[in-house]
């Protein structure tokens, strides 16, 4: 997903929720902030580096494939951008437990990691609500795609073939894609971008959705093609109706956050308070565009009374720098921080208990006291006691 | 490229540049060992891609041709092995029509390249024919002089190119695309 859901479809989706203009501004901020808070800006704060919920290209380049580089690469991409749906997950044919691991880290909506993702936002700070609402959109806009580097997982090839609607039906259009790192997505032609194709297993470029280029991105788009994983069943991906469940599940996730429901259900979905703008966001999401910041932006307008700001990077940049030590946990990075801590710890454990050592290690807290990455022990001094990773 | 593949990028590049200069001084004391390496070389990778077949990629679509590979790659290394005992020329023609396999292989990624729109498949037409054009102008020239060093000063030279250009990917800027 780009920025305009990730920013004003979620500001939107948090007006309708509840939240006040401010509040829906911090957790739409929040919600941007894990597409960018890398490794390299949270060194330039003088923050944990391990509460990195993404990876700039220049450090993907630079990463490591070997074992515990791989194992730092999935607990970014899994824990934020493609939350595993079925940790038990048994593949359809005998395999080895190497193929098995990966087969379970599959994106997918409402998957058993869910529930666990938004109810660690629950009481906590906005910033915690932001991430999860990051976390539960991009279960849709990612689904079947791993948060590893995975050819027998995350390779496509050139089955891909864009739908349009055409009376009752559709009708079918090869898509091309290319390597060129300059050229824009060509949607007029159905030309787009993708990841070069290797033979290697553990390279970047099968990371995620890479060889699917940015259509999972596209809210408007429909296409069928075959997952590597898929044994040559070809899957049909409807944009538009992922991202309305995608948007309606925030609603209702933001909701029972607020204390307006009692207990959060994996599958439900506030299509009631969305009613009244159906029209609206459907014609937003189905729009052929490459970027629909400006018409959620209206729409948040329009709902609220307030125009959202644009987002900036540096907004809160000086508040944590010039924070004293003791104080940053208090400011609204600070708060984001502990927020992906606590998302990556959590996943991490979950894939750990699994079998799978993919993402590392997670030790109990309480039993084995700590160990391993020292970023995580503010997350325990905030929780007093918990998992770590 | 990462900061290993780079490291091994440089290293294969010096240990090709080493080989190639045994070749020239040496020109026929150094060939046992280099088919002897290459074939050696091709049995860990075909191995290789051949456990890979059978743990991981049997289950992914368009698997099969991962299995492709490692027959070729296992069949090539072991024919290699079986031409240790043949004369030194039928060896250096054997190796030259690797090296003008690979610029054929060259050449067929410029086209699928092209295809893609980058900008990369001229330098890949132009490297490819010039690998071909090579390999039968040292055989040509073998021929005519019959001389069989030449086809070892021409594989010294095949070599020491294909040295340099892994330097050159060890130590330039790369730019990937990476969808996020």
């Amino acid at each position: 997903m780009n920025s305009d859901f990730h920013y004003y479809a979620t500001y939107c989706a948090a007006i309708l929720a509840g939240y006040s203009h401010g509040e829906a501004q911090d957790i739409a901020y929040s919600d941007q902030l894990v597409d960018f808070c890398t490794r390299t800006l949270l060194i330039k704060l003088k923050a944990p580096s391990s509460a990195a919920t993404t990876q700039l290209q220049l450090e993907l380049m630079d990463a490591r494939t070997d074992r515990i580089g791989l194992q730092d690469i999935t607990r970014i991409w899994s824990s934020f951008h493609f939350l595993p749906g079925d940790l038990q997950a048994t593949p359809p044919k005998r395999c080895s437990k190497r193929y098995k691991w990966k087969y379970r880290l599959i994106c997918k909506p409402n998957g058993e990691l869910l529930e666990p993702t938004v109810n660690l936002a629950k009481d906590k700070s906005l910033q915690a609500v932001g991430l999860a609402m990051h976390v539960l959109a991009d279960t849709w806009a990612h689904q079947n795609f791993a948060g590893t580097p995975s050819l027998v997982i995350n390779n496509t090839n050139q089955y891909f073939f864009e739908l349009f609607e055409d009376g009752d039906g559709y009708r079918e259009k090869k898509i091309s894609f290319r390597h060129s790192v300059s050229a824009p997505d060509d949607l007029e032609n159905s030309i787009y971008t993708n990841s070069l194709y290797t033979n290697s297993e553990k390279s970047i470029m099968n990371l995620g959705h890479g060889r699917a280029g940015h259509l999972p991105d596209f809210s408007f788009i429909r296409y069928k093609y075959l997952p590597a994983w898929g044994n040559y069943e070809e899957i049909i991906k409807d944009n538009p109706s992922d991202y309305w469940h995608a948007f309606t599940q925030m609603v209702y996730a933001m909701k029972y956050l607020r204390g307006g429901i009692e207990s959060f259900e994996t599958d439900r979905y506030d299509t009631e308070a969305v009613e009244p703008y159906r029209e609206k966001i459907e014609g937003i999401i189905k729009k052929r565009q490459p970027d629909a910041a400006d018409d959620w932006k209206a729409l948040g307008k329009e709902l609220s009374g307030s125009e959202p700001e644009p987002f900036d990077i540096e907004r809160y940049q000086d508040e944590y720098t010039n924070a004293a030590e003791n104080e940053k946990d208090g400011t609204f990075i600070g708060r984001f921080i502990l927020a992906a801590l606590a998302q990556k710890s959590m996943v991490t454990n979950r894939i750990y208990r699994s079998g799978s050592k993919l993402a590392g290690y997670s030790i109990d807290y309480q039993t084995k006291g700590f160990r391993g990455l020292e970023d995580f022990r503010r997350l325990i001094q905030n929780n007093g006691g918990g998992k770590q990773s | 490229m990462n900061s290993f593949q780079r490291i091994k990028s440089f290293a294969a590049g010096i240990f090709y540049l080493l080989v190639a200069l045994a070749l020239a001084v040496v020109p026929h004391g150094s060939l046992d060992y280099i088919y002897w390496i290459i074939s050696f070389m091709m049995l860990i990778y075909g191995t290789r891609l051949l456990w890979y077949y059978f743990s991981m990629a049997r289950h992914m679509v368009g698997g099969k041709i991962v299995l492709y590979q490692a027959i070729i790659v296992l069949d090539v290394a072991l024919f290699t092995m079986t031409i240790a005992t043949m004369e030194d020329y039928i060896v250096l023609i054997y190796l030259l029509s690797i090296y003008a396999f690979s610029g054929a292989i060259d050449i067929l990624r410029a086209f699928e390249a092209k295809k893609n729109d980058s900008p990369v498949w001229k330098k890949k037409i132009i490297i490819g024919f010039i690998k071909i054009g090579f390999a039968i102008l040292m055989v040509v020239l073998a021929i005519i002089f019959r001389n069989t060093d030449i086809l070892v000063y021409g594989f010294a030279v095949s070599l020491a190119s294909t040295a340099v250009l892994k330097i050159y990917d060890a130590l330039r800027e790369t730019a990937i695309v990476y969808i996020q």
